[in-house]
């Protein structure tokens, strides 16, 4: 089925998904030839309108925007109307009339995207709303998964940090749920909700977490700008409790475990250094990915006639 | 204008039993009441058969947004939207711009209504100055224009050292006070349950002990200050057990109300962000709501109040924690209580007569209406067999803010008389 829109991994189906991590593959491989574009979407503009700051997530949708030959225009937020108080509406009305055929969005209030999707004709991708999805994180990190383990199921993930604000959590854990993939979350009792995730076993303590053998520890940055209030006492204590030390990453490799997290890191809380080197780390596995799966997500959606 | 309405079933606050008869009205009474009556010379005979005749709705919680919000609702739209919904009078809240919170605004309020409104309006009043929590309002002034229900519904009252002086104050005057509950630290901006539904969508929720924990507050200052305190819209089951706690104890004066929203939908309804279904208290779980129903049951809720609130179409179309709190209810409330409630025998009209109709007058100190003779003609007439679907156009409020909206629920309201006039005839 085509889709004009990617809200939420929650509304794919597993077959959905599959194919799309399936065709994510040959757009992988285009990367180590010379050159490393397709015309797949020669003469289809794609508007990035992102609302809240982002590095990696808006270069590797400009990366796979280009490489698929799409047209990328920058939605200068920080300079435009929005901050004279223009509706994301009136915003909205004003890319219609530029025909735009793809919006990538970023946004920090949960919804708003799918809200964009409603008004707009052009695709819409979500590329982060609030604590609510992030859908092509979630593909992108199956993506990596099926990459070391082809077949995923009854594979363990433990997904460490901000659970409560973080919408990587919520998009990853349903996609690898949806794979037949075991999903925990550990972190401080604050922040890893009793009430909410389904199906994830919740751990609040380090040592019963990794006796529950996972697979891949999955770290997540620790959000201070999403922490309305204090959920833990210092950043200090945090990586004591919760951070891959020394210590623990050599516990780590000793079980031969996968690191993940989605960028960008806060070293010293909740990883040290010496986790960047570390050769079961997938960090940059992450990163190439996105790009692939990014390009399969444009490829895949069908946009509503902006004619 | 003499009006016969024959073979009525007749609904009361008394008896879930429907007594069938005909009415005579004329002069605004209730002239006569029996059994096959003639009409005199001149009368209007309206063959009532089967349909269900009740006093006047009365709704003791409605924002009519005028002044200052006038694209939402002004109180001429706000009344005829009652009227549609077969409703004969209402209390407005203060949270105007200006907030109704000295005589000057009331008596400007009370003005517009005499105005172009075609039922009784009474307005309730700030207890602290533009609802700030930090200065008390005129309170003396709005009492000689008549208010008697002072409120920052809203918000809460966020000082309980001023809340409790000014119902020091104020209980000599035969004032009473109505609270709006939640402490704001716990539930932040959005009106959001906090559970399974806000995790989902990821927006930080608002827990039912931020609702509860004021309820028991505000109880137990009236408590100390000897006055009446009124608990709007309850949304949470132990919010209704910390009510009828204080009822049993019956050492302080408190009453309570309930949405019909409160009572049928849960945080579910909300879905992928539907707006419709964004007020504050936050609509709760399944639990909360059979919790809700037994308390209106049992009579731990004296009334049901339907916190009409009005939004444009533009404000409500935002992402879901941007859009404004509330919905719209008075076009929609009779025929959605009967449909929910009465058609599926969990309660009779006497229920609705009591709650929606008797007890809010008495809450305002005015005397209920009944049908009964010498009464005032104050009276609706209401087809269990009719349906009605509530289309844009179908409804009489500017806005359309509802859940119900395009919906077909079973009743009708026919009629609806006020003294000597036909208010709306279908």
């Amino acid at each position: 089925m085509a889709r004009k829109d990617l809200l939420d991994i929650a509304a794919l189906d597993r077959e959905e998904i599959e194919h799309l991590l399936d065709q994510s593959i040959p757009f992988k491989e285009l990367f180590t030839r010379s050159v490393k574009k397709v015309p797949a979407l020669k003469g289809k503009s794609v508007l990035m309108l992102f609302y809240e700051p982002s590095t990696r997530t808006h270069s590797s949708f400009e990366v796979a925007a280009k490489r698929l030959s799409a047209d990328v225009t920058n939605f200068d937020v920080a300079h435009s109307s929005i901050t004279k108080g223009e509706s994301v509406r009136e915003t909205v009305e004003t890319l219609q009339a530029m025909r735009t055929d793809y919006i990538i969005v970023r946004h920090g209030r949960s919804g708003l995207p799918g809200m964009i999707a409603k008004m707009a004709k052009a695709s819409v991708i979500n590329a982060g709303d609030g604590s609510h999805a992030h859908p092509t994180q979630a593909l992108l990190d199956a993506f990596t998964l099926k990459e070391k383990f082809p077949d995923s199921t009854g594979k363990k993930v433990l997904i460490i940090g901000d659970i409560l604000h973080s919408r990587v959590a919520r998009s990853t854990s349903t996609i690898l749920k949806k794979l037949g993939v075991d999903v925990a979350y550990l972190g401080p009792g604050s922040l890893v909700p009793r009430t909410g995730p389904e199906n994830i076993r919740r751990f609040t303590d380090y040592k019963a977490a990794m006796a529950w053998s996972p697979d891949v520890v999955y770290l997540l940055r620790v959000q201070m700008e999403r922490q309305d209030v204090q959920y833990f006492p210092s950043l200090r204590e945090y990586h004591r409790l919760y951070g891959i030390s020394d210590a623990r990453l050599e516990e780590i490799r000793q079980r031969g475990l996968y690191i993940m997290h989605p960028g960008p890191v806060n070293r010293g809380v909740e990883l040290c250094d010496a986790v960047m080197d570390y050769e079961r780390s997938l960090i940059n596995d992450q990163v190439e990915n996105g790009i692939a799966v990014r390009m399969a997500v444009l490829y895949w959606l069908k946009p509503g006639s902006v004619d | 204008m003499t009006l016969l309405i024959t073979r009525a079933r007749i609904a009361s606050e008394n008896s879930p039993d429907l007594v069938t008869g005909d009415v005579l009205i004329s002069d605004g009474k209730i002239q006569q009441i029996g059994q096959n009556l003639s009409a005199p010379e001149g009368a209007r005979t309206i063959d009532a058969r089967n349909r269900i005749l009740a006093p006047g709705m009365f709704d003791a919680h409605v924002h009519f947004r005028e002044p200052g919000f006038e694209a939402k609702e002004t109180i001429a739209s706000g009344t005829e939207a009652a009227i549609n919904g077969g409703i004969t009078g209402v209390v407005m809240m203060p949270n105007t711009r200006p907030a109704i919170d000295s005589a000057t605004v009331v008596a400007n309020v009370l003005d517009i209504a005499r105005r172009t409104a075609r039922i009784p309006v009474y307005t309730s009043g700030c207890v602290t100055k533009d609802r700030h929590g930090k200065e008390m309002a005129g309170i003396d002034g709005m009492r000689a224009l008549g208010v008697k229900m002072l409120t920052d519904d809203g918000d809460t009252t966020g000082d309980p050292a001023i809340l409790l002086r000014a119902m020091q104050y104020a209980t000599e005057f035969g004032m009473f006070f109505a609270s709006h509950c939640e402490v704001p630290e716990l539930a932040g901006p959005r009106a959001l349950n906090e559970g399974v539904v806000s995790y989902r969508l990821g927006i930080k929720g608002s827990p039912a002990c931020a609702e509860e924990i004021i309820i028991d507050r505000d109880i137990r200052l009236a408590h100390a200050a000897g006055a009446h305190i009124h608990i709007q819209h309850v949304s949470s089951k132990l919010g209704m057990e910390t009510i009828r706690w204080w009822k049993q104890r019956g050492d302080v004066k408190v009453t309570a109300e309930v949405s019909p929203h409160h009572l049928l939908f849960t945080d579910e309804h909300i879905g992928d962000f539907d707006t419709n279904y964004k007020m504050n208290p936050p609509l709760r779980t399944q639990a909360d709501n059979d919790g809700l129903l037994q308390g209106l049951l049992d009579g731990v809720f004296d009334l049901i109040a339907t916190d009409h609130a009005p939004h444009t179409p533009f404000e409500k179309s935002q992402d879901f924690i941007t859009a404004p709190n509330g919905i719209t209810g008075m076009d929609t409330a009779l025929v959605s209580l009967y449909h929910h409630f009465v058609a599926t025998g969990k309660f009779g009209w006497d229920l609705i007569v009591k709650r929606y109709s008797a007890e809010p007058r008495r809450l305002m100190g005015l005397p209920a209406v009944s049908i009964q003779v010498g009464q005032p003609a104050d009276l609706i007439l209401f087809d269990t067999d009719a349906e009605t679907t509530f289309t844009k156009d179908f409804m009489k409020s500017k806005s359309q803010n509802t859940p119900f909206i395009d919906q077909t629920l079973k009743g009708r309201v026919d009629l609806v008389v006020l003294g000597k006039e036909i208010l709306l005839e279908r």
